[in-house]
């Protein structure tokens, strides 16, 4: 949101703010009955397989896909970023290491925000020079939070690599093939914006009361965190885990179809259809399982989502982007509690972009609750 | 409910009902003013009359008697603590003992240096101690509860050892037998505070715990509803309580009052900055177009605590401040607001302007914890939609000709 505020009048909306319309943005348009999804007019498919997620962020946040020069000047700004603060990598020490990899993580981005001047200024031109820092910090500070599951001290970054090796370089220690990193960054594209889901919500709500870029990107990775929002894609991954062959997968998906579950990674608001990003990282997914010898991993998964697909056909429930990453994310060699970082690392991209676009004339966010009469007590 | 459409803009709904039927139709305007977020037990925010309630009990009720820790438990449970005072001795004994933070996190809080903003400083010391209460493989389930009651303890410890440091005194231990807000006001004083300061900071925590769905607590709502834990909830908020528009304002009505010489400057100040176009700290409400109803009760007090003090002069300039801005400001529907006499009482109790934003902060997260824990049952991921206005579908172009 929202350039502009929504029409006047009256609207009617459920819970959660379900069928409002909250405004008018440019950024992206999504199909939730056809399941496309565009960013700025391109659909996210031909980006991904096209484009960088370096020139994909500046395309989300800025309207356009740079021109060789911008694009040379965009990549610098977020290699000149690359090295954050010491102390926010220092604030690890301060907390358990049993701590969940994003919490850890929101740490030292609390941390790191204290080292932004404070007189730095939240006037719109300023604002748009941010974005590089908060993409660039998060990714170094996102890779040592998992390098400190395994007690593994944070690595300098590499200068040479783009946005997507340099971050599992940070991670991992080594730079994995191209096809994986290739993936990864196809990965951070599809998912680098998806309308005014809750985090982009929260974001705004705290943008809006005239707080900085930083603050907003926190609010929004609280949102993501949440087990029905980013936290999703880990507790798919782990679903899919416990089950050892597509077999295995049919009959446990019957049963518990059977018994009215829920299913993590399955269902969506808006998509009543296919979810356009699954089926960009998919084949992705596939290779990188073949390449190393996870076939039966993927058959299993199809065997799932087949399954819950049939089961629900009728709710016109099908897998979200949440159940294939860690497909991607497991091989490549990232532990299942760190799966929701990268969904962050990419998303905070709309976030940003959301913010960008309602700073010039935005007013605060200041929706009602109603009081219900009637016993102060429960 | 009807199903007809409701005029929420234009004063003509009060903001309660019996019941809310969902789906809703109501007005909605810019800054989703107007939007029926949710329902609530908790409190009342009246724009037309300018009453604010707390589960029933008005503010003014709430101003004499109740300290801050039983307001906190009205907010929360619903029930008063006089009416179930084993419950509300077991809710004191979770708040006072919460208070008590793991050294890692004070280290943290401490290494930041004095020279860091106090909201961002308690920011990170939040976001530390999620890390130390929930581990990566906790099932929030049930432990909600007292989680959330344990926050509102930290973070009142956090402020009290983030003013410490500011100061350059020595880690305390928190003595069991203070109240949430007598270890404050004693780190606010540099000395064990007197009864009266502690009343003092009980009327200001009282009056700052919640109001309505501002947009610190919407940012925590719409955390919340993603069934985050309490600490990116907290996070979220100190967040949006960080910004200008919100507890920042304190801040800034508190740097502008102690640079006026006197009553004559603060009319010229007011004068000066309204013809510049400027707005004055301390004035202006999304919700109100009357006086808030919480000033008149911070005026009276802030006149009494000055005159104790000493300090007169500088109520002279709040009043001088609020007379003139009144006067300029009143006939364009902007009143003043809780801000203007709140920063100058936390000053009174010690507190520098860039304390006065975590003092509230710590007050609202009653507020935030309270509305968060009653929404749990009921609330769906608030997830809105937006009408796309840009590019028709295009090709993406070959590199380098785009």
């Amino acid at each position: 949101m929202i350039g502009a505020p929504p029409p006047p009048g009256s609207q009617r909306y459920d819970r959660g703010l379900e069928g409002l319309v909250a405004g008018e943005t440019a950024i992206s348009d999504i199909d939730g009955e056809l399941g496309r999804l565009f960013f700025r007019g391109y659909p996210i498919g031909e980006l991904a397989a096209a484009r960088t997620f370096e020139e994909v962020s500046h395309l989300v946040l800025f309207g356009d896909l740079p021109e060789p020069p911008r694009l040379r000047e965009w990549t610098a700004e977020l290699v000149r970023w690359r090295q954050p603060p010491r102390a926010a990598f220092d604030a690890l020490s301060s907390v358990p290491i049993h701590a969940h990899p994003l919490a850890q993580y929101r740490t030292m981005l609390t941390v790191a925000a204290c080292h932004i001047p404070e007189a730095e200024s939240s006037a719109l031109d300023a604002q748009w020079r941010r974005p590089a820092r908060i993409l660039s910090w998060a990714a170094a500070l996102a890779a040592a939070a998992i390098r400190h599951l395994d007690g593994l001290p944070d690595l300098p970054p590499r200068l040479d690599l783009g946005y997507s090796a340099n971050f599992l370089y940070q991670t991992l220690g080594r730079v994995p093939p191209d096809a994986e990193v290739r993936a990864f960054d196809a990965s951070l594209i599809v998912q680098a914006e998806h309308g005014l889901h809750a985090a982009a919500l929260a974001a705004l709500a705290v943008i809006s009361t005239g707080a900085d870029l930083g603050s907003a990107v926190l609010a929004g990775m609280g949102a993501l965190s949440g087990v029905r929002h980013g936290g999703a894609n880990q507790l798919a991954f782990e679903m899919l885990s416990a089950l050892d062959a597509p077999s295995a997968a049919r009959a446990w998906a019957r049963r518990a179809l059977a018994e009215g579950r829920r299913f993590p990674g399955f269902g969506h608001r808006v998509y009543k259809c296919p979810d356009p990003r699954v089926a960009v990282l998919e084949p992705h997914a596939r290779a990188v399982l073949a390449a190393h010898g996870m076939s039966d991993r993927w058959e299993t998964y199809l065997a799932l989502r087949d399954e819950v697909e049939t089961g629900l056909a009728a709710k016109r429930i099908h897998a979200n982007v949440d159940s294939i990453t860690g497909l991607l994310y497991h091989p490549i060699g990232l532990p299942p509690s760190a799966f929701p970082i990268p969904f962050c690392l990419a998303i905070q991209t709309g976030w940003m972009a959301h913010c960008l676009e309602y700073l010039p004339d935005g007013a605060m966010l200041a929706p009602g609750v109603v009081y219900v009469r009637g016993g102060a007590g429960d | 409910m009807a199903d007809s459409p409701i005029h929420t803009l234009g004063h003509a709904f009060d903001w309660s009902a019996d019941r809310v039927d969902w789906p809703v139709t109501t007005d909605v305007g810019p800054g989703l003013t107007g939007v029926i977020a949710g329902e609530t037990r908790v409190m009342w925010l009246d724009p037309s009359s300018g009453r604010l309630a707390y589960r029933g009990v008005a503010i003014e009720d709430l101003a004499g008697a109740p300290d801050f820790e039983e307001t906190a438990f009205l907010l929360i449970t619903g029930a008063a603590a006089g009416d179930e005072l084993r419950r509300f001795e077991r809710f004191r004994e979770t708040l006072r003992s919460s208070r008590q933070l793991p050294p890692p996190v004070l280290d943290l809080v401490d290494g930041l240096g004095p020279a860091v903003h106090p909201t961002r400083a308690l920011r990170a010391g939040v976001s530390a101690l999620g890390c130390h209460e929930l581990a990566v493989d906790d099932d929030l389930a049930g432990e909600q509860h007292w989680r959330e009651l344990r926050i509102v303890g930290q973070v009142a410890s956090l402020v009290g050892a983030i003013i410490d440091c500011r100061r350059r005194r020595s880690r305390r231990s928190p003595d069991p037998a203070s109240s949430l807000t007598g270890s404050v006001v004693d780190a606010l004083a540099g000395r064990p505070s007197t009864a009266d300061e502690r009343a003092l900071l009980d009327l200001l925590w009282v009056l700052y715990a919640a109001h309505g769905l501002d947009t610190p607590t919407f940012a925590s709502m719409v955390v919340a509803s993603c069934l985050a834990d309490p600490y990116y909830t907290v996070v979220a908020g100190l967040s949006a309580l960080r910004g200008a528009r919100q507890g920042g304002a304190g801040e800034r009505v508190l740097s502008s009052l102690l640079a006026l010489e006197d009553a004559g400057a603060a009319e010229r100040w007011v004068q000066q900055t309204i013809d510049a176009g400027g707005t004055i700290p301390g004035f202006g409400h999304p919700s109100y177009r009357m006086p808030d109803p919480r000033v008149v009760v911070l005026r009276k007090t802030a006149a009494a605590h000055a005159g104790r003090l000493g300090r007169t002069r500088l109520f002279e300039v709040a009043r001088a401040v609020e007379e003139e801005a009144t006067r300029q400001l009143a006939p364009r529907g902007v009143f003043v607001n809780i801000n203007l006499y709140g920063a100058l009482l936390f000053h009174l109790l010690g507190a520098e302007p860039a304390e006065v934003p975590c003092l509230v902060a710590a007050a609202r997260v009653a507020g935030i914890v309270a509305l968060v824990e009653e929404s749990l049952d009921t609330v769906r991921l608030y997830r809105p939609l937006s009408r796309y206005v840009g590019p028709p579908p295009r090709p993406v172009p070959r590199r380098g000709t785009s």
